[in-house]
């Protein structure tokens, strides 16, 4: 499938750069097997997933694409920068790829790292049609490891992309089985008294919002690299040998919160880009999210990968292990989370009265420089009087996790409680470690080698994450692509683009075609991402370099919630000459077609 | 930084290397799916049951609501009847089609037509109604009607769920009917004129396509419309005892 | 707020001096070195001098790994290493065995969170800085150097006769990323 060609064709066409690979894949009806059950579905080659796609850095890339399918087809490569009309997104990048047509998608492959493909007409992606990218640098890569392995997780339903948006069109909650029942009514009386519970159930009941609305989509099974839990995908190792593992969520709507009893696991990259690394016991990934851990199982017993659904209602499971057979324990899924009225702390127009300990101020991280205000010279002159005599011995207990970042408030959380400055204070939603280790927060990713020079943004933009779950309408600022304007950015500008989730569910944000660099407080050293999750209740800032021509999706990457209209077209107007041509063009065009 | 330069490498390949490629290629604007109204439909029968009453009625019950449109409108066809097994004759029967707009985060308003062709003589009603999600939970459905004949009356009906567990629920209805004015024909007088409450348990066996329930409904007439039933030889209170499926596709 | 922070610290001194000594106990040489980085004994080497050093292998830091990554010493040999951060970050360089870099991991990991090392800078002022107890982040033992990026210095080191000896950085996640290397004894 993989057929390097030097040279021949690909001078021609390039005359800068020498390497070149063909590649080729067929869109095809398959059938899954997730070990719970069978259903047709979509995939690559004949299977789904696809096959793991290996590209390298500095390459020229073409990729021909059949589809086998009776209806239009198309394929997006996640998180890579290319050229807009190479990036698959039928009605923005192209037209789409018609039933027995063969496209050839070509383009320079401009970075490394750990992506994903996967359609982007209608729900063929939750259908099955998705698979690894890998992409190997020109240089070295800035950590070790013996070997390596994709680790491409997935929601498996039983039911069709078109049933389940239908199902949730028709009963918002058809598929949430966590829903508080009488009997947890019984049990929050005896532990919160009744009058708590009362007026808590009443506060819910009035804004008519769940508690337990934390995962839309649940009776999937989740897949590891295709295989169910009971199928138990396995990785093997020699004990001592450092493994790479690349993990990506290829979910239509499902976060994992992933570990590996036993191991420590050593982030180094997250969204194809090299983060400075840390250590960690647990992760969250966001649905089209990639991270890259590395660990290093030192005896020759099997290791369990679990990643339990962030709600807790699946999980995935695959295996490391010295030789095939072997399997370890799988833990229990823990308690369903539950969203707290912090969560609810976007949505206008409420009384935030009641809400204690809601302090949106300590999200907005603009301007200060949080990371570096951790070692600021002015320290220096501190009085360290008042230390003397201070009982020392309770501190080796401190939980230092939320230190790393910037919410030096999160010290003085009663009852060591979880903290995470990208979830609104007391969100039922911070994640916590299942042994109490250390879970990673996107405020300990660094970027290992800043992409691009930290400067001002030229201007901000606001993107309130709106919708109303009882219609399952899913909105930004308010309006549905259907009705919206594009979004307009002028090449060379530096945007900001600031996220305000009203809503209580939690968004993965994806802009296509330029790099998302996430404030996390440490300037120079921001992450660059190309999914950026929004938590309820809170506001993140990222900001881009509008350093790609074209238009581009920019969308909420829950698969129900982009197709219900929580996604928008952005247009970089301006850029290098040829590219300027046809951005008029099509801003011209668009005017017509979208008003 | 190194990515830097390169972009600006690929910039100069892009503008230099691609022109004639790309060039025919211009950006297009949206015109999928994605870009139009999302359409949907869907078939939901709140009940499908047989009935028998404590004087040994029985008889077959649906409510069934179907729908097709989009967030901003939708084309609805509600659909009741009671059919009595003994006589072989409909109750009632009564076929609602109406738009729907939403008017609130949580409600929509809904104008149409309804047409009631039981056993006896027919109705044809204009309907004005809003349905929708009151807070605590409660599913409202209230309407307003005008009969052929110039009658005017209303009804509103409620409903309001107890998880047992999330499978396990447990359903109460409350159905109420007002007449603004008489209507001997149909046996409808002024005022109250009927009350059906339910209490369903049910069973999600398969989703929420197939809910098997058992339960209790009590049906009463008032006033004037009781005096109606008892001249003509009827009751003005039921018992039943009721088995059934609520059924969603 | 920040005097808490400074507390911490201070606690972390005392604490992983202790995890440190215990590090070195479980290779045999729990010797009474006192204070921070103190516990190497002939399972690694000592301190050498200069003059007795038979050769000079240059070591380059990048992020996050050495150049070279492996050398070779003879048993007992004294080896003048020169080593040059050439990365982004602040790395380390330290002569120990793997157990040793676990328990020093910890004393790095406080570092970090005090903010005496940040992605590309190192604050010499809180190293020099008395943590109440007596004690400092100095991080000046002869087995290691701290480097910011463009930095260089001088470790000599008398390598002993054998062991499971790597030199590391033990920067917070750079050990577990790969940037280690191995000593190979001839």
């Amino acid at each position: 499938m993989n057929t390097t060609l030097l040279a021949g064709i690909a001078a021609l066409l390039l005359p800068v750069i020498g390497l070149a690979g063909e590649y080729s894949l067929t869109v095809d009806r398959v059938k899954i097997d997730t070990g719970d059950f069978v259903k047709t579905g979509i995939g690559y080659n004949g299977k789904s997933p696809g096959p793991v796609l290996r590209f390298r850095e500095g390459e020229e890339v073409s990729i021909n694409v059949t589809n086998n399918l009776d209806e239009m087809t198309s394929i997006h490569w996640h998180g890579l920068i290319l050229p807009f009309d190479q990036d698959g997104v039928p009605g923005i990048s192209f037209p789409g790829i018609r039933p027995g047509e063969t496209f050839t998608y070509r383009f320079p492959i401009q970075q490394a790292g750990t992506y994903w493909f996967h359609s982007h007409s209608g729900f063929q992606e939750p259908d099955g049609a998705y698979g690894a990218i890998v992409i190997e640098p020109e240089g070295r890569e800035p950590f070790r490891y013996d070997r390596e392995y994709v680790v491409q997780l997935t929601d498996k339903h039983p039911h069709s992309g078109d049933r389940i948006m239908r199902n949730l069109k028709m009963i918002p909650d058809y598929y949430n089985r966590q829903q508080q029942t009488v009997g947890e009514f019984f049990s929050d009386v005896s532990e919160n008294g009744l009058m708590n519970t009362v007026r808590d159930r009443i506060a819910w009941g009035d804004m008519r919002m769940m508690k337990a609305d934390v995962e839309d989509l649940q009776g999937f099974t989740g897949l590891i690299n295709g295989k169910g839990p009971e199928q138990n995908w396995t990785g093997l190792f020699e004990p001592g040998e450092r493994i790479r593992l690349r993990f990506i969520n290829s979910s239509a709507m499902t976060y994992f919160d992933i570990r590996i009893p036993g191991l420590d696991m050593t982030v180094v990259q997250a969204d194809g880009n090299n983060v400075q690394p840390v250590n960690v016991d647990e992760f969250r990934i966001g649905v089209a999210e990639t991270y890259d851990v590395i660990v290093r199982p030192r005896q020759a017993r099997a290791y369990t990968i679990f990643a339990e659904s962030m709600g807790r209602s699946g999980y995935a499971r695959a295996t490391l292990a010295p030789e095939e057979g072997l399997e370890a324990d799988v833990p229990q899924l823990r308690e369903p989370a539950r969203l707290t009225m912090a969560d609810m702390g976007g949505m206008p127009g409420m009384d935030h009265g009641s809400m204690a300990g809601m302090d949106h101020g300590s999200m907005d991280m603009s301007g200060t420089d949080g990371m570096s205000g951790m070692g600021d010279p002015s320290m220096k002159g501190m009085d360290h009087s008042g230390m003397a005599g201070m009982d020392h011995s309770n501190m080796q207990e401190m939980d230092h996790s939320g230190m790393a970042g910037m919410d030096h408030d999160s010290m003085e959380m009663p009852k060591g409680g979880a903290s995470d400055p990208f979830y609104a204070k007391g969100s039922g939603l911070v994640p916590v470690a299942a042994n109490g280790g250390k879970f990673l927060s996107y405020a300990d990713l660094k970027a290992q080698n800043p992409l691009y020079e930290d400067r001002e943004p030229t201007r901000e933009i606001e993107l309130r994450l709106t919708g109303n779950m009882e219609r399952y309408i899913w909105s930004i600022n308010g309006v549905k692509y259907e009705d919206a304007d594009p979004i307009r950015l002028q090449y060379g500008e530096r945007v900001r683009f600031k996220f305000v989730n009203e809503t209580m569910m939690t968004h993965p944000m994806h802009l296509h075609g330029m790099w998302s660099i996430l404030e996390v407080g440490a300037g120079q050293w921001n992450p660059i991402k190309h999914t950026v999750s929004v938590q309820p209740g809170t506001t993140v800032y990222m900001e881009t370099e509008v350093d790609e021509p074209g238009q581009w999706a920019f969308h909420c990457h829950l698969s129900y919630h982009a197709a219900a209209g929580m996604f928008r077209k952005v247009i970089v107007e301006g850029g290098p000459e040829s590219a300027q041509a046809k951005a008029k063009a099509g801003a011209t065009t668009e005017e017509g077609g979208d008003a | 930084m190194s990515r830097i330069r390169l972009l600006g490498a690929v910039s100069l390949l892009v503008s230099i290397g691609f022109p004639t490629a790309l060039a025919a290629q211009e950006m297009i604007s949206d015109t999928t799916a994605r870009k139009q109204p999302l359409t949907t439909w869907g078939v939901q029968l709140e009940e499908f049951e047989y009935r028998y009453s404590d004087d040994d009625e029985e008889l077959g019950v649906w409510d069934a609501d179907s729908f097709y449109g989009t967030d901003e409108l939708k084309l609805r066809w509600i659909s009741k009847g009671e059919y009595s097994l003994e006589e072989r004759a409909y109750e009632s029967l009564e076929n609602q089609l109406v738009g729907q707009v939403p008017i609130s985060k949580f409600f929509d308003a809904k104008a149409g037509v309804r047409f009631d062709t039981p056993e006896g003589p027919d109705r044809t009603y204009a309907v004005l109604g809003v349905v929708g999600l009151a807070p605590q939970w409660f599913e409202i459905d209230a309407n307003l009607y005008m009969s052929d004949e110039g009658d005017t009356s209303a009804d509103l009906d409620a409903e309001y769920e107890w998880l047992l567990t999330n499978y396990w629920i447990l359903y109460a209805t409350l159905d109420a009917t007002v007449a603004f004015s008489e209507d001997r024909e149909i046996g409808v007088g002024k005022g109250l004129v009927s009350t059906e409450t339910g209490l369903r348990l049910s069973y999600d066996l398969i989703d929420r396509t197939f809910s098997p329930y058992v339960g209790v409904v009590h049906e009463r007439k008032y006033g004037d419309t009781a005096d109606f039933a008892k001249a003509g030889g009827g009751g003005t209170e039921d018992w039943f005892a009721v088995i059934g499926a609520r059924l969603a596709f | 707020m920040s005097a808490s922070k400074f507390l911490v610290a201070a606690a972390a001194i005392s604490m992983s001096a202790t995890a440190f000594a215990a590090g070195a106990h479980g290779e045999g040489h729990g010797s009474g070195r006192s204070g921070h980085g103190g516990g190497h004994g002939a399972a690694t080497g000592e301190p050498g001098k200069a003059s007795e050093a038979s050769r000079t292998i240059t070591v380059e830091m990048h992020d996050n790994y050495y150049e070279p990554d492996s050398i070779e010493v003879k048993p007992g040999e004294t080896v003048r290493f020169v080593v040059q951060n050439k990365g982004n970050l602040v790395h380390e360089f330290n002569i120990g065995t793997p157990a040793m870099h676990e328990a020093h991991q910890k004393e790095m990991m406080m570092m970090v969170e005090h903010g005496i090392i940040q992605g590309g800078t190192l604050n010499r002022d809180m190293m020099e800085m008395d943590m109440g107890n007596g004690k400092a982040m100095k991080h000046n033992d002869p087995n290691s150097v701290l480097l910011e990026p463009g930095q260089s210095r001088e470790v000599v080191w008398k390598f002993s006769d054998k062991g499971d000896i790597e030199f590391a950085c033990n920067v917070p996640g750079h050990y577990q990323a790969g940037m280690y290397g191995e000593v190979d004894f001839d």
